[in-house]
């Protein structure tokens, strides 16, 4: 079954993805930081059982424990799951749909993480799905909740709605014209929070962001889903305004064309000069410079991070046996 | 430990992430964790808040320590491991410590009042046995039918729990 990413979706030339994530804890057992593996186990048989009995079928249910840490971190580098949960063993668990849109981590921090991806802007489609998922499982079991804080969460932080939604954006062309740092700080006092989506600090790779609601008690899902598209809505003009400037200028012209001659040609690439390359043929290709569609690009991201090639190749076990596949298969693919 | 960013404040703040396709933490004071953006546990990057929040409960500690340490009747947290720590137990732990709990609530949140999505009545939550609970059962089952010298019959649980305890899940 084909994968939700090989989609190029709404605004696809700026957004990348869409992600709905909804916390959930069952009232009659402690939070997983304080339950044993034979509870955790306990709360994830009956989790399962409910996702099972009903709509299950697409379904595959998976524990952390048989993972390999190669696979556990492609899960994480695909945005699946989350680190933390990468690193988690005996007593957690993950369901994922075939074409892993749909992902629920069992005994992460709280014991129901559901989170639904969506190739391009798809904020509401991505939470109608998680909000039918959470009502067919609301109705069978009994959630922590509370009608003055919401849905009651490990972290404090994420009582109320226990709602985050983030869209996952590129803008190279904004992070060139040094806007990011202003742009995160007006974004800050919005109530929201954008960030680097591969790789940490304030240059981050491939000029790939996310960007999310940060307050989650006394607003609601609708509001919040509204504030945040209102703003990526505006990030995404002020992007096309940028790399539309950027563009008419020869010298970064012929950025963008060397870029996609190395990729084309090269025998060996690394993650790091993998994602700034791909990162100016995106751009290149969100403008028509180029002619290779998006979603191409877009699935190359997310395919040829190192975890995620060594778990599907046997011979990538080291970075170097890496940097030869990755050259080799993005050279195929931009043939 | 110091921070990694700054190299000058104590790192409060623990991050895991994916670097070069591997498992990595970075230590970060909090401010530097902040500006950096790690100001959310939820969206993917796993900033552990824990600090942070404790931090904010921190305030309130003097307050609290004197008399008899009140602790959560379903997972005995008390509210001084919750305010060190920045986690909260159980469901039960919100109804117990409610009122210490809501001014934090309020500085995190700014409002303390939900309003989106509420739960359906309280449903019949199906029951679940793990495994161990499953062996045990029939093992007083076996019992049982030894007593009544119900060889046959017991001879049957025995098989049943071999199977379990040789990883059979189901
Ligand atoms: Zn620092
Ligand atoms: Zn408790």
């Amino acid at each position: 079954m084909s994968k939700w990413y090989i989609d190029k979706g709404d605004q696809g030339d700026i957004v990348l993805s869409t992600r709905i994530r909804l916390a959930r804890n069952l009232d009659e057992f402690p939070f997983p930081a304080k339950l044993d593996i034979a509870g955790k186990n306990k709360v994830n048989e009956l989790i399962k059982s409910v996702l099972f009995s009903n709509d299950g079928k697409d379904f595959s249910f998976i524990e952390m424990k048989d993972l390999s840490r190669i696979q556990a971190v492609s899960l994480a580098e695909r945005h699946l799951i989350s680190p933390e949960f990468a690193a988690k063993k005996d007593g957690s668990a993950l369901v994922l749909s075939a074409d892993e849109s749909v992902g629920i981590m069992l005994c992460e921090e709280d014991h129901i993480r559901l989170q639904v991806m969506k190739a391009g802007l798809a904020l509401e489609e991505a939470f109608d799905i998680a909000d039918k998922l959470d009502s067919m499982l609301d109705a069978k079991l009994k959630y922590a909740f509370d009608e003055r804080i919401g849905y009651l969460t490990q972290c404090p932080t994420n009582l109320g709605t226990a709602m985050r939604a983030s869209v996952m954006l590129h803008l190279p062309a904004l992070t060139r014209c040094g806007q990011m740092n202003r742009l995160a700080n007006t974004v800050s006092k919005l109530g929201l929070t954008i960030r680097g989506a591969y790789g940490e600090g304030s240059q981050p790779k491939g000029d790939i962001y996310q960007i999310s609601n940060q307050i989650t008690l006394g607003i609601t899902e609708e509001t919040a889903i509204a504030n945040l598209k209102s703003i990526v809505l505006q990030l995404v003009s002020q992007e096309r305004a940028a790399a539309a400037e950027i563009i008419k200028n020869p010298v970064e012209e012929d950025k963008i064309f060397r870029a996609l001659g190395v990729l084309k040609n090269a025998r060996l690439l690394s993650t790091d000069e993998f994602m700034e390359l791909i990162s100016v043929v995106r751009l290149g290709a969100a403008r028509g410079l180029i002619d290779i569609p998006i979603e191409k690009i877009n699935e190359l991201i997310v395919s040829m991070q190192p975890a995620t090639i060594s778990a599907g190749n046997a011979d990538a076990s080291n970075a170097s046996a890496r940097d030869v596949i990755r050259a080799r298969t993005v050279r195929e693919a931009l043939q | 430990m110091l921070c990694q960013n700054c190299g000058k404040n104590e790192a409060t703040t623990h991050i895991k992430q994916i670097i070069n396709g591997d498992m990595a933490e970075s230590h970060l004071c909090s401010d530097c964790a902040a500006h950096l953006g790690y100001s959310d546990v939820f969206s993917g990057f796993g900033l552990n808040l824990s600090e942070l929040f404790g931090g904010f409960l921190g305030d309130m500690m003097p307050s609290i320590t004197s008399g008899k340490t009140q602790r959560c009747p379903k997972c005995g947290t008390s509210f001084d491991e919750i305010a060190h720590s920045g986690k909260v137990g159980c469901a039960d732990c919100y109804r117990t410590f409610y009122d210490k709990l809501l001014p934090s609530i309020q500085r995190i949140h700014g409002k303390i009042k939900h309003s989106g999505k509420t739960v359906s009545a309280a449903p019949e939550q199906p029951k679940i046995e793990t495994k161990e609970e499953k062996i045990e059962k029939l093992k007083a089952a076996m019992n049982d039918a030894v007593a009544k010298q119900d060889f046959e019959n017991a001879a049957k649980i025995r098989d049943e729990i071999k199977a379990l305890e040789g990883g059979e899940n189901k």
